[in-house]
Formats: C-alpha cells, sequence, structure tokens
C-alpha cells in the first residue's frame, strides 16, 4: 500500500482540511464548512467555496439526518477491520442540507432492522483497530431515533 | 432528462460523424496473474493491432495511451519497436472513459494533418500486481487523503462497497430486485461460455448460482463484481478513406460523446446517486451519429460492478430510468435471441478487467461479423465508458 502513516486506517487528525472535524467530535459537536458569503455548506471540505470562493467557516449542525444508503460489510477488504466484519457502513444525509452525505458507521441496530430515509442521530464513538493498538479516535457514528 | 440538468453537463465535441474508423485491432492472452509486465503486454496488444491494420510500425505516426497507467506510451513504442520517427502523442486514450474519446483525438490529429494512423493501446497486470501486493483498484483510491479521513476509516472502501451502496439507493429509489442483477451477471457469463479468449470461459453460471455467492458488501455480491485480470488491447484508428484500403472492413467513428457530473470524483457524493452522466454522454453521440438508442445492435458498457450496467442502460436511453430491472430479465441481453445484446464477450464480469479496452475490440469485431457471440446482421455497435465522474459514448457503424 502506498499508505505510510502507523496508524492507518485511523483518520490523520493532523491532516488541516479535516483537523476541525475530528477536534469538534472529540467535543461532542458535529461541524461542517460553511460559505462565508453564500452560506451554503461545502462537503467534502476544501479551500473555499466551489461556488464563489467564499471562505469557510466549519459550523455546529443538528447531527441530525436521514439514512441514505448503507452497505453490509462481509469482506475485510483491508486487514483491520477483519475482526469487525461484518458491519454497516452507510451514507448519511444532514437534515440542514441532504446534499452533504457524511461515510459513517450506524450503530446499535441489526442491519436488517434499517430502513430507507429513516431519521438518524449523531452519536460520538471512540474509533479504534486492533492492528493500531493504544490508539483511537472519536468520530461522529449515527443511530436509528 | 430536465430534471438532472443540473449536476453536469456534456462537452462540446467537434462533429467527427463518419471522418475516421477503426482499422485494425490486437488483443493479447486475457488471464489471472500471468507474471508479465503491463508494458510487455502493451506491446504485444500493439503489435497485433498494428498487424491486423496491415500496417508496420513506422506507419504509426500517432499514439495515445492512459496517463495513469503509462505503461505504454510513446518512449515505450519506440523502444520496444526501435523507431524515432516523429508521433503526434496523448496521454488522454487509453482504457476505461478514455477508450471511447480516444478515437476523438485521434480523428482531430488526422484532419490537422498531424498523424495519419494512430495507435490507441491499454494494458493492465493488476492480477499479477496482486499478488506482490501492489497496484490494483484499491491502491490508487487510499492513496487519496480525503478517503482516508473521511470514508477508509469508516469502512466505505474499496469499490465493491461504494457499489453496494448505489445498488442499494436503486434497490430502495426504484424496487430494483437482486435476480435482475442477476440478469446481467448471467448474459455475461453466458457469452463468455461462448468465447474462448474469456477468463470465465468453460465456468458456467446460472441465476441460482448469481444468488448463492457470497456477499462481498450486502447487497452486493462476489458475482456482481468485475474480475482481476491481466491482459491489454489495443486499436488503430485512420481516415475513413484510408481504412479502406486496409485488410479488413472499416469500423466507422459515427458518434463520439463525453459527459461528466459537477459532483466531483467521490462515489459517496455524487447528487445523481444512482444516475451516470451517460445522461450527458449517450444524446450527444447519439445526435452527432444521426442515430437512436433503437439503433442499436450490441451494446458494450464498461461493468466493474452489475449496477453500473444497469444504470448505463437506462441512462443511454434504452429504457425509462428505473426500468431497467424489468428490461434486462430474462433473454433481453443475449447476443442471439436478445432485443438488447450487451457485453457479447462477457464484459468486465466474465471476459478479462481490462478496463474497458476490449469492449471496443468487441464492437470492431461485431461489425466485422467476426466475433465469439456474433449477433446476426450488426450494424451498430456502442460503447459505454464510465470513471464515476465521468462517462462517455463511442458509436461504431459499418462503413455504409
Amino acid at each position: 500500500m502506498a499508505i505510510k502513516r502507523d496508524d492507518f486506517p485511523l483518520p490523520d487528525v493532523d491532516d488541516p482540511l479535516t483537523t476541525p472535524f475530528f477536534a469538534g467530535a472529540a467535543r461532542g459537536e458535529l461541524l461542517i464548512p460553511r460559505c462565508e458569503t453564500c452560506g451554503e455548506y461545502v462537503w467534502y471540505p476544501q479551500e473555499a467555496c466551489p461556488r464563489d470562493g467564499g471562505g469557510l467557516t466549519w459550523s455546529a449542525v443538528s447531527g441530525r439526518g436521514t439514512l441514505f444508503t448503507w452497505a453490509v460489510v462481509r469482506r475485510a477488504f483491508l486487514p483491520a477491520f477483519a475482526d469487525r466484519v461484518p458491519f454497516v457502513t452507510a451514507l448519511v444525509a444532514l437534515d440542514e442540507d441532504p446534499a452533504v452525505r457524511l461515510c459513517t458507521y450506524v450503530v446499535d441496530t441489526a442491519p436488517e432492522q434499517l430502513v430507507a430515509d429513516a431519521p438518524v442521530a449523531v452519536c460520538f464513538r471512540p474509533l479504534e483497530f486492533t492492528t493500531v493498538p493504544g490508539r483511537s479516535v472519536i468520530v461522529p457514528m449515527f443511530t436509528l431515533t | 432528462m430536465s430534471e438532472t440538468a443540473d449536476w453536469g453537463h456534456a462537452t462540446d465535441l467537434d462533429d467527427i460523424r463518419a471522418q475516421v474508423a477503426i482499422a485494425g485491432i490486437g488483443e493479447t492472452a486475457y488471464t489471472k496473474a500471468s507474471g508479465r509486465t503491463a508494458r510487455e503486454i502493451g506491446a504485444e496488444a500493439a503489435e497485433r493491432a498494428i498487424a491486423d491494420a496491415g500496417l508496420t510500425p513506422s506507419d504509426i505516426d500517432g499514439i495515445t495511451w492512459s496517463g495513469a497507467f503509462a505503461d505504454f506510451d510513446v518512449d515505450a513504442f519506440r523502444e520496444h519497436f526501435g523507431t524515432s520517427h516523429e508521433m503526434w502523442t496523448s496521454p488522454w486514450g487509453g482504457g476505461m472513459a478514455w477508450a471511447a474519446t480516444a478515437p476523438y483525438l485521434a480523428a482531430r490529429a488526422i484532419r490537422e494533418g498531424e498523424a495519419r494512423h494512430v495507435l490507441n493501446v491499454f494494458p493492465v497486470a493488476w492480477a499479477t500486481q496482486r499478488a506482490s501486493m501492489t497496484g490494483g483498484p484499491g491502491e490508487v483510491h487510499a492513496a487519496q487523503s480525503l478517503k482516508q479521513n473521511l470514508e477508509v476509516p469508516f469502512g466505505w472502501f474499496p469499490q465493491p462497497v461504494y457499489f453496494a451502496s448505489i445498488m442499494r439507493r436503486h434497490m430502495i429509489e426504484f424496487g430494483t430486485l437482486p435476480s435482475q442483477f442477476g440478469a446481467i451477471a448471467v448474459a455475461c457469463r453466458r457469452h463468455a461460455n461462448l468465447h474462448p479468449d474469456a477468463v470465465m470461459h468453460g465456468r458456467p453460471m446460472t441465476l441460482d448460482d448469481y444468488l448463492a455467492a457470497p456477499y462481498l458488501a450486502e447487497p452486493l455480491r462476489l458475482l456482481d463484481s468485475c474480475l482481476i485480470s491481466d491482459g491489454g488491447a489495443a486499436y488503430v484508428t485512420t481516415s475513413v478513406e484510408r481504412a479502406r484500403d486496409l485488410p479488413h472492413a472499416p469500423a466507422v467513428v459515427r458518434g463520439v460523446g463525453e459527459g461528466y457530473s459537477a459532483s466531483g470524483t467521490h462515489w459517496a457524493l455524487q447528487r445523481a446517486f444512482t444516475t451516470t452522466p451517460q445522461v450527458f454522454s449517450a444524446p450527444r453521440a447519439f445526435a452527432m451519429a444521426g442515430l437512436s438508442p433503437a439503433d442499436v445492435d450490441v451494446l458494450t458498457v464498461y461493468d466493474p460492478f452489475t449496477v453500473v450496467s444497469m444504470m448505463q442502460i437506462e441512462d443511454m436511453g434504452f429504457c425509462p430510468k428505473g426500468e431497467a430491472g424489468r428490461f434486462v430479465e430474462g433473454d433481453t441481453l443475449f447476443h442471439d435471441s436478445g432485443k438488447l445484446p450487451f457485453n457479447t464477450h462477457g464484459g468486465l464480469l466474465s471476459h478479462a478487467y481490462v478496463l474497458g479496452i476490449a469492449h471496443v475490440v468487441e464492437c470492431v469485431k461485431q461489425l466485422r461479423g467476426v466475433a465469439a457471440a456474433q449477433v446476426p446482421n450488426c450494424e451498430v455497435a456502442v460503447y459505454g465508458g464510465y470513471t464515476g465522474h465521468m462517462a462517455s459514448t463511442l458509436v461504431l457503424t459499418k462503413d455504409r
């Protein structure tokens, strides 16, 4: 693999483009960049608003959304996931702007109980991999509401 | 398609209708891990395409390849063939979506007098590379920092997970059934079993086999997924007039299209999540050709997963959006009895994962009447290319 970090696949919390996202999660806040000029959310994070070049400010959102789609992963595509399968990885569309979709885990519900477009709410949980012992990062996950 | 117009666009292309033709095709063996390098494979495909066109390497004065996988570029060409003559070049050819648009680049170069015979070549050795844990579709993606931080940690990786998610949403929005995705896989396997060169030749598969296959990421099964292969192919484009002097009947380039999503390259963020940019590309290609989907005798599309075929069949206009599930059931896609003969070589699912270049070669073979699973009276052959945020369309016809 081209990945050199020894904590992969944990997120790199020092990557400047996404540092505020993980710092917010550690404080229990879901933050999404928003354009200072047009007020639109911009996701994924980038240097400036693609619509008008405006500066971006990380803004707290409600953490409420809907379950846009999901997959029940049964094959571990990376060694770090070998002891996690099967697990549900999902795209959650945020209520503030459904075009903002977060890749996330849906937790505390059996896969067969999941329903399309069901309302979900954020929770903040430590993400750990046994292949990266002793390290964890608080990340946004979601539960059905 | 008006509701889709805000999420992407078609590229404005010059009208090149019936100006150029594919005059030569060449293929290597398609295999599991061969131990060969992509450069060796590319050289062999190039040799065979040039010979098939009745030309010599010194006649080739233009070459296109894929800049992202520059295994057989102009330097490799010169070294392999021992030539030093001036050549028109572009790294915007090769496979995937560019397997459809390379003839457009060639047409412009030929029209401007910059080249007469343009070789497009694409080899891949991912089966061999996988054995040594380098290369392959996952590694390309894992190297991107936004994916590393916002997708991979959440298990939203790699391609089978993206397309399982798209498949689920297609099922949610349109009621598409697992057996309907299976119908695509079964048709591809049926064709591969008629094709001695296909990797999955001799491995019959029924719809029950499909439904019994393990999930990689539910609802996506192993048999929804492409192979990982070694192999390559190449083709030679020249003017229609010149092609008529060469040994094989020309496969005339009658229409080309190219479309882009405005939602960037990440699958998670595609605003039109269950629609491909074929909605922008295919209508332009058909308009240039003066043809419609109803005129198509054989369709090949870039098919890394069955849902990509499902979406492109809809988005290219072969059935209304959301109805491909019902459309593909039964024998619709079969080469001999179906109303839309589809991936008649077996596609990426059952022929080989050589990223679309073999799809274009199959179109040419169908027009020549020499395909392994030959469509009767094949006059119009279309390739649909796809790379996520980009799609392309190539309409080829017999010379008439």
